[in-house]
């Protein structure tokens, strides 16, 4: 599924500047090398408040990487789009009459209204409701009202959506970079791509989104969500610890081991994803009628004794930057940036296409009670969010580092989970999420003037 | 063992709510103990809740349980059976008795059982 571009649709570099050019030094672009020391696991507070980083992280972390836009099933025929951002850059993502999946920038070229209001829906084409310039399924300027009012050198064709760089989809995950010289989608997953089939691969037929997008605004700088899917399970017994305790039969919370499971946690040096896992048999997040349905004989054969015993247990994963999922219960998020201090969630549940109707609804019920926008666990997370977020514009407070040191020199091959491992209770994938977030900040982005 | 016993406090010595830690050098145990008084009767675990390192002798007691100062994990304290997460292992009981004004400790001996 490589980005098929038309000639009448263009990329961000091939807009028509004239003789626009920006002043040198309108991004000031910072130096954070110094603000993330993961020898250490050590890490500036700055990098969840400061207005001028943020704004840097948009143009070299969000608009150079892979960025989850949402699942296949989205999209079933000709005329089916969704709307969604990629960093805080409006989306449209469509199925043109080819059958191709596009994604355009969500701004008209004309005087930079959005085309399209819509989450989601089925159309024939995308009308700007500022003067009306119209464009079709896939992203060509089809009418201009007026048109007879521009000179001869105007030319529609040049001012069709703009169009992402490259598009892919991994299982049904659709994923977008304006970046043109960003590794292909199956490379950018790297070593993730293992962990994310636990999920992703266990019904041949594939994966369907079932029930609606839920989207909720949380005070809280979007790494501390997306740093927690990758790296932490630590939280769990204690902040979980009233929804454990509900959940359990007795009321009085899992069982020792369960509690104290053993476990491992991935990350990726290359990609900056993470993801952990217990590795105990009966630490399982999901709806009893979805445990039932699985035939676990068939996805070790499948999928492997290790993944079943693993990632297939329960866990939670990132892809870098802002894309986790938990693997067992189907629930999918992307962190959306929405100012240093704020984001917006947004979560899908994704099952496997063979279960009933019946199976399906019970995760579906599962997942909003859990980790739906008031689920149990969910709140817990948002609340730890959004009070780190709530202090951490005070100036002392703000000088203070922040401890990333769990598990430093954990890291190894353990030889049965791949890639690079620790501990289930570790910062490893912390460390390295900053590692590579402070790498993309310190490296022009494809945008970038040579010197600039 | 009922000839390990010690007489740990006077009636009256532990307020209500309150508890007091007897140091494992006397008792000879393998743990501090914590004799506890709540609503008029006396209670003893082990002193160092099973989830971290805390003493539960300083901790809340309250309605027959002792609440973890650290963690909020909280145990029963007849029975020693834990209650609340982050803590997940019951704690060990011990005989505790009032006679004629004495308050005596059997380390070892579990509640409930006569010494």
């Amino acid at each position: 599924m490589a980005a098929k571009r038309l000639p009448s649709t263009g990329s961000v570099a091939e807009t028509p500047k004239g003789a626009l050019h920006r002043p040198t030094g309108i991004h000031h672009n910072f130096e954070v090398a110094g603000m993330v020391d993961s020898t250490s696991g050590l890490v500036d507070r700055a990098i969840f408040t400061d207005e001028g980083l943020y704004q840097q992280e948009l143009r070299r972390v969000f608009a150079p990487s892979w960025l989850f836009l949402g699942h296949v099933d989205q999209l079933k025929k000709t005329g089916d789009f969704f709307t969604t951002f990629m960093g805080e850059d409006p989306i449209i993502v469509s199925k043109g009459k080819d059958g191709e999946i596009r994604a355009f920038l969500n701004s008209c070229r004309h005087r930079g209204a959005r085309v399209c209001r819509a989450d989601y829906g089925t159309t024939k084409n995308f009308t700007c409701t500022y003067h009306g310039w119209t464009y079709d399924l896939e992203g060509k300027l089809s009418n201009v009202p007026n048109v007879a009012g521009y000179d001869e050198n105007f030319d529609t064709a040049d001012w069709g959506l703009v169009e992402v760089a490259q598009i892919d989809n991994y299982k049904g995950l659709i994923f977008a970079t304006w970046n043109p010289s960003a590794p292909e989608l199956p490379d950018a997953l790297g070593g993730a791509k293992y962990y994310m089939d636990a999920f992703l691969d266990k019904d041949p037929e594939g994966t369907v989104v079932v029930g609606g997008i839920m989207k909720w605004e949380l005070d809280g700088n979007w790494k501390l969500a997306a740093e927690q899917f990758a790296t932490d399970w630590y939280h769990v017994n204690m902040s979980h610890a009233s929804a454990l305790m509900v959940l359990s039969p007795t009321g009085k919370g899992p069982k020792s081991e369960i509690a104290n499971t053993p476990g491992r946690q991935f990350h990726d040096e290359q990609g900056g994803h993470g993801a952990g896992f217990p590795t105990h048999p009966k630490s399982r997040f999901d709806a009893q009628k979805v445990h039932e349905h699985y035939d676990y004989g068939f996805l070790r054969e499948r999928l492997g004794d290790a993944t079943v015993e693993g990632p297939m247990t329960t866990g939670h994963g990132t892809i870098f930057p802002n894309f986790s999922y938990l693997p067992i219960n189907g629930s999918i998020r992307i962190w959306h940036p929405k100012g240093p201090n704020k984001m917006e969630v947004w979560a899908w549940t994704i099952l496997d296409k063979s279960m009933s109707p019946e199976v399906r609804e019970a995760q579906r019920l599962y997942n909003l009670r859990t980790f739906g926008p008031s689920g149990i666990f969910e709140s817990d997370d948002g609340e730890n969010w959004s009070e780190v977020q709530s202090i951490s514009n005070g100036f002392v407070t703000n000088s203070v580092a922040l401890n990333l040191q769990m598990g430093i020199g954990s890291e190894r091959e353990d030889g049965v989970y791949p890639g690079t491992t620790s501990e289930l209770y570790s910062d490893a994938a912390g460390r390295n999420f900053y590692r590579k977030w402070a790498q993309l900040m310190d490296t022009p982005a494809w945008h970038e003037e040579p010197n600039e | 063992m009922s000839e390990n016993k010690f007489v740990v406090a006077q009636d009256g010595d532990i307020e209500d709510g309150e508890a007091i830690k007897i140091d494992r050098a006397i008792t000879g145990a393998d743990d501090d103990i914590a004799v506890f008084f709540d609503n008029g009767e006396y209670f003893a675990l082990n002193d160092t809740c099973s989830h971290a390192t805390a003493s539960l002798s300083e901790g809340w007691i309250e309605n027959g349980e002792v609440e973890c100062p650290m963690h909020s994990g909280r145990f029963c304290l007849a029975s020693g059976e834990v209650l609340s997460m982050p803590a997940s292992e019951n704690m060990r009981t011990h005989r505790v008795v009032l006679e004629n004004g004495d308050v005596i400790l059997y380390p070892g001996v579990p509640a409930g059982v006569k010494a």
